[in-house]
């Protein structure tokens, strides 16, 4: 069934229980090529909401609406949506080369296209030198960008990335950021990422909404992060001293 | 003083551990020893060809069978949303605690049914016919060979198939590209597993078919009826087949066993 909704992704008053843990009254919509993080301690549920997106699980109450229609009555295969868990789940028993043609090999590709393809999109991602390479023999973040090219092979509308940057270096961290900007402007997807690191957060994305506890505690343009009115549980979060409203952040910016 | 407990504690263990290999070994020492000296001589004995011949056929038939319909079983219980799930899971444990002779008198019950009946009517002679040592072999091992590969299905990381079905992959695509390579070890070592203990299924095929001389005589039915005719010397050369079999799947199990463990995630 399809609905009127606003922008490419709507989540409307989003309920999903999982054994005790409860992601209740979740609303937010999404627009296109728009970067949304979601920030949260924890145990928050910021990978359940994720998944929850992603048409994973039924919702208990409320909808995920993809393009107008309920994300769970779409087909995984049709969902055209692409995403990226913290620690990749890369196809172990195939090369780099496979996994990032799996996609195109399902939708029923022909070889040459296919060739092309993963060239073109490995070259972008500059990865060509491993394609021949297992996944236990890479990198985490080379990992990570066979795993970007293997979604983004497919020309998602809408991409999900689990805390993409947890296992990074500070080094790969900053190179993968320059990554996720340009992976906007060129492949033109809006992209949902959770993270509990409000500097990369504030860099990346457009606005950020937190998550303490299942609940969603508002949305906030990234630059408004930390003069936005929040409640105790989000200042006590954010490490901010609700006396003064100083920022109270370590040096590297999470908790 | 702590430590001398812990000593104590660990020296009772390392005692009852060689008290348990002594216990075991002794039984394999002896079909060992006494089993090769008269192996010789029964290799060229027809009976025991034949039970060689009709114990291994059976046991293959049954096993393809078996996994075939395992490997099913396994997926709706696994990987789909089923109400009955725990019914289902239950009642295939509860066939595995019973007696195979249990097993087998239920099945020549229901063979002996008009339904069983109509069968052999059909050309499908179940009751004292050697094809009911597949379905005797089958009904014993099933259960086993449903635990084995639904711990196989449940070791592959669903993720992986998450993620495969979000790049276009039905369900059945799925399954041939990412969860069967993923633990095609583990599922041929649960069916060389399967195969050896259907090679020595006696319960339930004794209630079944029976135990009859070139007919229905597999090498655990030989060795019964070795023992009733009082040739010891036979009985001990079939076990020693038997034990020589398990020994050589068991080490091939193990092997394909270990190999599923390295392939499990970014280990390639």
């Amino acid at each position: 069934m399809r609905c009127n909704m606003n922008g490419l992704l709507e989540i409307q008053e989003l309920t999903v229980k999982r054994g005790s843990f409860l992601l209740e009254h979740i609303n937010f919509s999404l627009q296109e090529n728009e970067i949304f993080s979601i920030i949260g301690k924890t145990g928050s549920g910021k990978t359940l909401l994720l998944e929850a997106i992603a048409g994973f699980y039924q919702p208990d109450q409320g909808k995920v609406l993809y393009g107008g229609t309920a994300m769970c009555e779409i087909p995984a295969f049709q969902r055209n949506i692409g995403y990226l868990y913290q620690d990749y789940s890369l196809f172990p028993h195939m090369t780099a080369f496979s996994n990032i043609a799996y996609g195109p090999k399902m939708r029923g590709v022909s070889k040459a296209e296919i060739q092309t393809g993963v060239t073109e999109i490995a070259e972008q991602l500059e990865i060509r030198h491993i394609l021949n390479q297992y996944p236990g023999t890479l990198s985490g973040g080379e990992q990570q960008r066979v795993a970007l090219a293997r979604a983004l092979i497919m020309r998602p509308s809408l991409l999900l990335l689990d805390e993409p940057f947890s296992a990074l270096d500070p080094v790969t961290k900053r190179s993968m950021y320059d990554m996720i900007r340009k992976i906007r402007k060129d492949f033109g997807c809006s992209l949902v990422f959770v993270t509990h690191n409000f500097t990369e957060a504030e860099s990346l994305a457009d606005r950020i909404g937190v998550l303490i506890d299942g609940h969603l505690c508002g949305i906030v343009k990234s630059q408004d992060l930390y003069s936005a009115q929040w409640g105790r549980e989000v200042l006590d979060f954010l490490g901010i001293t609700e006396k003064d409203g100083r920022d109270c952040r370590d040096e590297r910016g999470t908790l | 003083m702590k430590r001398r407990e812990h000593n104590a504690f660990q020296s009772a263990c390392v005692f009852l551990t060689l008290l348990t290999i002594l216990f075991i070994g002794g039984n394999i020492a002896v079909i060992a020893f006494r089993g090769i000296r008269s192996l010789p001589e029964c290799l060229h004995q027809r009976e025991t060809l034949f039970a060689v011949y009709l114990s291994v056929k059976s046991a293959c038939i049954s096993s393809i069978l078996c996994f075939v319909l395992s490997i099913a079983v396994s997926y709706v219980l696994t990987k789909t949303r089923l109400f009955c799930r725990e019914a289902i899971e239950i009642l295939l444990e509860l066939t595995m605690s019973l007696p195979n002779i249990v097993l087998g008198l239920s099945m020549l019950i229901l063979f002996s049914s008009p339904m069983g009946k109509a069968l052999k009517g059909a050309g499908f002679p179940v009751v004292f016919n050697s094809s009911g040592i597949v379905l005797a072999q089958l009904v014993v091992n099933l259960p086993f060979a449903v635990k084995l590969t639904s711990t196989a299905f449940r070791e592959v990381d669903q993720k992986l198939e998450r993620v495969a079905g979000l790049l276009g992959a039905t369900q059945g695509k799925c399954f041939f590209t990412i969860l069967l390579p993923l633990c095609k070890n583990a599922l041929i070592s649960a069916f060389i597993l399967v195969w050896s203990r259907a090679l020595g299924e006696f319960g339930a095929t004794l209630m079944l078919v029976g135990v009859t001389r070139m007919k229905t005589e597999t090498l655990p039915a030989s060795i019964y009826l070795d023992v009733s005719t009082n040739d010891l010397g036979g009985a001990l050369a079939s076990a020693f087949i038997l034990l020589l079999i398990s020994a050589v799947s068991l080490g091939i199990a193990n092997h394909f066993a270990k190999a599923n463990r390295s392939l499990s995630r970014y280990e390639m």
